[in-house]
């Protein structure tokens, strides 16, 4: 189902049966939700519609944030650690320090570190 | 060779230390519980300059971001819904989540296009 645009197609025609094209792959982004805690059961249609939207401007935000770190340092190449700094930056990613920690702290020279 | 070509999807390998709140990954296959790196980098791309790179662990890094945003953004609502005696998990609890976790400026934008 084609739809003229991403967001018009949102504020006309509402969520129920829309399955138009989405940047983010909706079974898996309810696989995930569905991982984050046992209470979570039942999840609405369009949940996981609201996350994919959710996430774009997710990952938006964090990679806008982690380029700055990138220019501040005169490159042109986005780091792993410039996407670290940007976190530890901003109060509202608190929830991810441990993560980018441990990807700095574990995979220092080899990124593709083969650990099971 | 095979290895090779399919290094996009051999990302059970690369656990780069990422810590996760549920404790069964090692049921869950790891490409289950990333978005694919493909469509994350799309999104990254697109918000940069042209002229910009991104390197592959930053595309990683912002995979394991994102999974542990969908996470958290995820228990906070089941949080609301199981104390409120409801089971399903919808598009406004998402929203209110996101409000209450320091990302109401998402909240806006997904509001006025969910609403239907």
């Amino acid at each position: 189902m084609r739809q003229a645009g991403r967001y018009s197609g949102m504020l006309c025609g509402g969520l129920s049966g829309r399955s138009g094209p989405h940047s983010l792959p909706l079974a898996r982004i309810k696989k995930i939700m569905k991982k984050s805690g046992d209470d979570v059961k039942m999840i609405s249609g369009e949940a996981p519609i609201v996350f994919s939207k959710a996430c774009e401007l997710f990952i938006e935000e964090l990679t806008q944030r982690s380029w700055m770190v990138t220019m501040q340092g005169k490159r042109r190449t986005l780091h792993k650690d410039d996407v670290a700094s940007a976190v530890i930056a901003t109060d509202i990613f608190d929830f991810l320090v441990n993560l980018v920690d441990n990807n700095s702290s574990n995979s220092m020279d080899n990124p593709e570190d083969i650990s099971s | 060779m095979v290895d090779n070509i399919g290094s996009y999807s051999c990302q059970k390998y690369n656990f780069a230390g990422a810590s996760s709140a549920s404790g069964e990954d090692g049921i869950m296959k790891e490409q289950d519980r990333l978005l694919p790196i493909a469509n994350v980098g799309r999104i990254m791309k697109q918000i940069l300059p042209p002229n910009a790179k991104i390197s592959k662990e930053a595309k990683e890094t912002m995979q394991e971001c994102v999974s542990e945003f969908i996470s958290f953004v995820t228990g906070e609502a089941s949080d609301k819904c199981h104390k409120e005696k409801r089971k399903t998990v919808n598009g406004d609890d998402i929203c209110w989540a996101l409000a209450t976790l320091g990302f109401d400026d998402y909240a806006e934008p997904l509001k006025r296009e969910i609403l239907s």
